[in-house]
């Protein structure tokens, strides 16, 4: 039972990541294979300060930030002049971002793995001798992710900024008839995907695994796949990607070998894609002669 | 001109070209100025080489070749080996893990093999001396057997170097991992009898062996507590394995972990387990276990397997020698005074060091490759070991056995190996090998050319 | 230079074969030059560049992406290596041509669920093929050796060219000469189907898929079969070079062909040239020597190699390159002489606003 929480916890992360890339392919149609890589950048520069002390809370907020602003540049500089180019372009275009990225934070900070030290304790609850796998670090976890998915989804839905951003990804010349600055929105969708991202990256540089150069790639493997899963235009089809990835690595590293683990997203990636190769959670394209 | 004549000027060309550059090609490279035909020897100097991790994850093996390369210098300083000056050449392989792991500094492209196709094919190396690495040194044995290149004292306790019949100029030099963990069940067995056992190793020889040391010596671990992870994923946290394996271990009321893996991965371990609140007893191997490393993350210290004097007293006279060689070395040992530390991996290096020299001293003036191995598998070498160091023709492992150690977590730098009182035990890698029990460490006398 | 485009315009087979013929050897010749060390580094290369031919193909005239060519290398370096273990004395050729099928075979297996995908899903299968490639070495350890992987034993020099070297190195220098040829060799084989497949039936009717797959089902063409087709075709010649690459390094374990080789060699391909053969050639030469090229650049810019910047620099340089050419110059190094081909009208674009600005 314990292994719930666990395989929930890590498949938030991946629900997070994958949320960040469904709001960019709504809004831009660019799959963002740099999302992680920029999500850690953030993590590097909000974290820099935190061995002299500085207060988590505040690392946490500069990452966020960081990467909100990090995502509109990467938008402005290296997506806008793609637009109109064959869409192999871009994924090229974001795939040498993501080396460069990688490569540039372990020429400046080191590729030594650091520690930064959680607001929360790690250690594992115990119930009756059990060892269950839950501790008020996952608890946070938790918390933080379903809180930052809810505002998301409430921005979104409540507020007339999403309904600007929902209006610019569906019918852009309608809404820019209407007078939203659709250009604006679609960095503005950047922005939004980098902050999610960025939180997902606080939170995995704050566990067990620590901040270097490479720790977002696992995830992001992840967060793709359910993505793809998912369906990439549906956000909630992303979410339950990311949960079922994780339950299902979760499951085979308990009951089989913790080498196999990384083989769920995939076992789960191949079904899902035989069976609909759209997604799970799209609706039905029409094709278009 | 027509198609046809393009055609058969282009073919006559190709044809002419092809047969003058094959003509060519001996002449050219011919080299002109060797005054002798075994490569890396000339009548006054001997180049070696070593593929080392000198960064990224294991670069706290980086003082092991760097006290090698100071009782070289030792040496030299005295007029050489008969009269040859001894040069080391030790270029940084990231534990061939370069590609992974982004504390490397040798280059993304760099692999223990293209590293050894320097040493060998531009710097013509005499032998390999020290390459550290299980995995990394098993992949480049077939290029240097295949150019006859002698792989000698490899830094690795995989049973991969004791094959004389397949690799005759390969050569080993701690005790195999299969021994160590022989003589860990022996261990577990008077200590711990009873308890539950579990095994944390790399995904490598270097697990592998351990492990299996470990059943043929009589340990019973289940299965599911014997856990392995890919050291490339570990650096890239690609699986979350190591992790996972400690959460397993704990779930599973593990009570005695056997642990194979470097420093910089045993730390991780040991922090990993600390944070969650685990606390079994650890037995770790020797080649990560290095005191300055493991005490500061261990609050009750943990088991390993020592083959060397304690450094912290001046009972073994080698111990006092090194100090000075390692003073003598500021380019490699910066600050060393009387009061630094000499840790695990200084007198490993210089005891490699030492083999190599007195093997070259014992061969005599006329230095080849064949007639340094016959003369390494035929004299007894004397060493820092706590016990002898014998090659023969079909021994090519090194040392065999040690005595169980405590490492101590006393929070200060000082590495403190308990003193070997316990008893040293000697075996062999065959399975059912007993164990041989050597009452007390044997000191070995310094040869006065070294003094 | 022009030789080289030619190829592609030669009418006949035979034409085409002495173009290949003197090129390889005019590159043979070269390397005689070269000091050992820069020849295994080239022979490497030429292993890459059969690699990025085969993925320039997918990409370029088929129009379909992977991203699991590391995958398919993979394959065929594991295929080649199990194979010599247990039957050392059989031809290279044979070893190789195993390779190939084992290599085309993956790629059938990952062409069945995906042919039907488009742009970012098939992206995502290729990318799972590619990660699932080092759990399963790792695991089954029986076929693979696990962890540590397999060595083969080195290329064996045969004598009668041992003797055309002498001299104190002349083993060493033998054998590194011998290993460069031999991959020279292979790459020149493998680049001469390649010309001779664009010209073929199939080559056609790749790149009309590519460009209006309605009209190419309209004209016959079966989608899924010459979807097939294209990733076996890019696969057999992954697991070609993946041999190759294992051949010459004598070893390989899970490690050898991770996910970031796939990246690279996308990166290569759209630096030589996507959808050329002279782009493939430039991106093999380009990974024979980046780790020199790294080198002068950190010495012309002041940067010391062994700080962490300087060891960086590698990745810093190619992920800045990628991204300059893809904005700037997206059709590689080979696009930029020449008269300007006009691209094909390309299948996809960004949905998106082309009033942007």
């Amino acid at each position: 039972m314990h292994n719930v929480f666990a395989g929930l916890a890590q498949g938030l992360l991946y629900s997070l990541l994958a949320l960040s890339l469904v709001i960019i392919w709504q809004s831009t149609h660019v799959l963002n294979f740099a999302q992680g890589a920029m999500a850690m950048f953030a993590t590097y520069v909000g974290m820099t300060e935190i061995e002299h002390g500085v207060n988590y809370w505040w690392c946490v907020i500069i990452s966020v930030t960081v990467g909100v602003l990090f995502g509109g540049l990467a938008e402005r500089v290296l997506i806008r002049p793609l637009y109109g180019k064959p869409e192999i372009n871009a994924i090229v275009v974001m795939v040498g971002f993501l080396g460069l990225i990688e490569a540039f934070v372990a020429g400046i900070w080191t590729g030594v793995t650091r520690n930064i030290p959680p607001p929360f304790s790690q250690i594992f609850f115990q119930a009756h001798g059990q060892v269950i796998l839950l501790s008020p670090f996952v608890i946070f976890q938790f918390v933080l992710a379903i809180s930052i998915m809810l505002i998301a989804a409430a921005i979104f839905r409540f507020t007339k900024l999403g309904l600007q951003l929902r209006a610019s990804a569906l019918a852009p010349e309608v809404a820019r008839l209407l007078g939203v600055r659709v250009s604006r929105m679609l960095t503005i969708g950047w922005m939004f995907s980098a902050g999610v991202g960025a939180v997902a990256a606080v939170i995995i540089a704050s566990g067990n695994f620590g901040l270097y150069p490479t720790n977002m790639n696992g995830i992001f493997v992840a967060g793709f796949i359910a993505a793809v899963v998912g369906g990439l235009d549906s956000p909630l089809g992303a979410i339950a990607g990311g949960l079922l990835i994780g339950l299902t690595e979760q499951f085979i590293l308990s009951y089989w070998s913790a080498n196999f683990a990384s083989l769920g997203g995939i076992i789960i990636l191949v079904l899902a894609l035989m069976i609909r190769p759209q997604g799970i959670f799209t609706k039905n394209v029409e094709r278009r002669v | 001109m027509s198609k046809r004549r393009v055609r058969r000027t282009i073919t006559l060309l190709t044809a002419s070209t092809l047969a003058l550059g094959i003509a060519s090609s001996g002449v050219l490279l011919s080299s002109a100025g060797a005054s002798s035909s075994t490569p890396g020897v000339t009548s006054n100097s001997i180049t070696i080489g070593a593929s080392v991790p000198l960064s990224g994850i294991a670069s706290s093996y980086a003082p092991v070749s760097a006290a090698a390369n100071a009782v070289f210098k030792w040496i030299d300083s005295k007029g050489g080996v008969n009269g040859r000056k001894i040069k080391y050449i030790r270029l940084d392989d990231c534990y061939d893990l370069a590609a992974v792991d982004a504390s490397c500094t040798a280059g993304a492209s760099t692999t223990t093999l293209s590293v050894n196709k320097v040493l060998v094919a531009q710097d013509h190396v005499f032998a390999t001396v020290g390459s550290l690495g299980t995995q990394a040194e098993e992949s480049v044995m077939n290029y240097l057997k295949g150019n006859g290149v002698p792989q000698l004292f490899v830094a690795s306790g995989s049973i991969a170097w004791n094959n004389p019949k397949k690799y005759p100029d390969l050569f080993g030099y701690q005790p195999s991992y299969v021994m160590e963990g022989k003589i860990f069940a022996r261990y577990i067995k008077t200590n711990d009898a009873g308890q539950t056992v579990g095994f944390i190793g790399q995904g490598d020889d270097f697990g592998a062996d351990g492990y299996l040391g470990l059943v043929d010596g009589g340990a019973t671990i289940a299965s599911q507590n014997h856990l392995t992870y890919n050291p490339a994923d570990a650096i890239t946290g690609a699986t979350s394995d190591v992790q996972a394996d400690v959460a397993t271990l704990q779930a599973n009321k593990v009570q005695v972990v056997v642990l194979d893996s470097v420093p910089g991965f045993t730390t991780g371990i040991l922090e990993i387990a600390h944070a969650l609140g685990y606390t079994p007893k650890w037995i770790i191997s020797s080649v990560g276990s290095d005191p300055t490393l493991v005490n500061t993350v261990l609050e009750d210290g943990a088991t390993s397997l020592d083959y060397f004097p304690a450094t912290n007293s001046n009972a073994n006279p080698w111990v006092p020698w090194l100090r000075k060689v390692l003073e003598a070395d500021p380019t490699d040992f910066p600050g060393f005074s009387a009061s630094s530390v000499i840790s695990g991996n200084d007198i490993y290096g210089a005891g490699y060091a030492v083999a190599f020299a007195e093997t070259l001293k014992a061969e005599g003036k006329d230095v080849t490759r064949g007639g340094f191995v016959k003369t390494l598998e035929r004299t007894t070498l004397a060493t820092p070991s706590i016990e002898p160091l014998r090659y023969s023709g079909g021994n090519h492992q090194g040392l065999t056995g040690g005595a169980i150690a405590g490492v101590v977590a006393n929070g200060t730098n000082a590495p403190q190996y308990a003193l070997p009182t316990k008893t040293i035990f000697t075996t062999t890698d065959a399975a059912n090998a007993p164990l041989t029990v050597v009452p007390k460490p044997i000191v070995q006398q310094i040869p006065a050319w070294l003094k | 230079m022009d030789w080289i485009r030619s190829l592609r315009s030669q009418d006949t087979t035979h034409s085409r074969f002495l173009v290949v013929l003197s090129l390889t050897v005019l590159v043979l010749l070269i390397t005689i030059f070269l000091p050992p060390v820069a020849d295994s580094q080239l022979a490497e290369g030429a292993a890459i560049a059969i690699v990025i031919l085969g993925l320039s193909w997918l990409i370029g005239w088929s129009g379909q992406i992977s991203l699991g060519n590391s995958g398919f290398m993979a394959v065929g370096a594991y295929a080649a290596s199990i194979w010599a273990q247990h039957h050392a004395t059989t031809p290279l050729v044979f070893t190789f041509f195993l390779a190939i099928v084992m290599g085309s075979l993956s790629g059938l297996i990952i062409a069945i669920p995906s042919t039907r995908l488009k742009g970012p899903y098939l992206a995502g299968m290729t990318l799972a093929f590619s990660a699932a490639i080092s759990p399963i070495a790792q695991n089954f350890t029986s076929v693979t050796g696990g962890e540590n992987g397999q060595f083969l034993n080195e290329l064996a020099t045969p004598k009668w060219f041992l003797h055309l070297f002498h001299g104190q190195n002349a083993a060493i220098n033998a054998n590194a000469q011998w290993s460069c040829d031999i991959a020279i060799v292979v790459a020149g084989v493998a680049f001469f189907f390649m010309a001779n497949l664009f010209h073929s039936r199939t080559g056609r009717a790749m790149r009309l898929i590519r460009d209006n797959d309605v009209a190419a089902e309209l004209v016959g063409i079966n989608l899924t079969l010459t979807r097939s087709v294209a990733f076996m075709i890019a696969a057999g010649f992954a697991g070609l070079g993946g041999a190759l690459y294992t051949i010459l390094n004598a070893t390989v374990n899970p490690s050898t062909f991770p996910l970031t080789l796939s990246i690279t060699l996308l990166t290569l391909m759209v630096l030589g040239g996507i959808g050329t053969l002279s782009g493939a050639v430039i991106g093999g030469i380009i990974y024979s020597f980046s780790s020199n090229l790294v080198d002068h650049i950190n010495a012309l810019t002041g940067v010391n190699p062994d700080s962490n910047l300087g060891a960086n620099m590698q990745g810093i340089i190619f992920g800045a390159l990628l991204i300059l050419t893809m904005l700037f110059a997206p059709r590689g190094i080979a696009g930029l002489w020449g008269p300007l081909r006009r691209l094909k009208k390309p299948h996809r674009r960004l949905v998106t606003n082309q009033e942007v600005k």
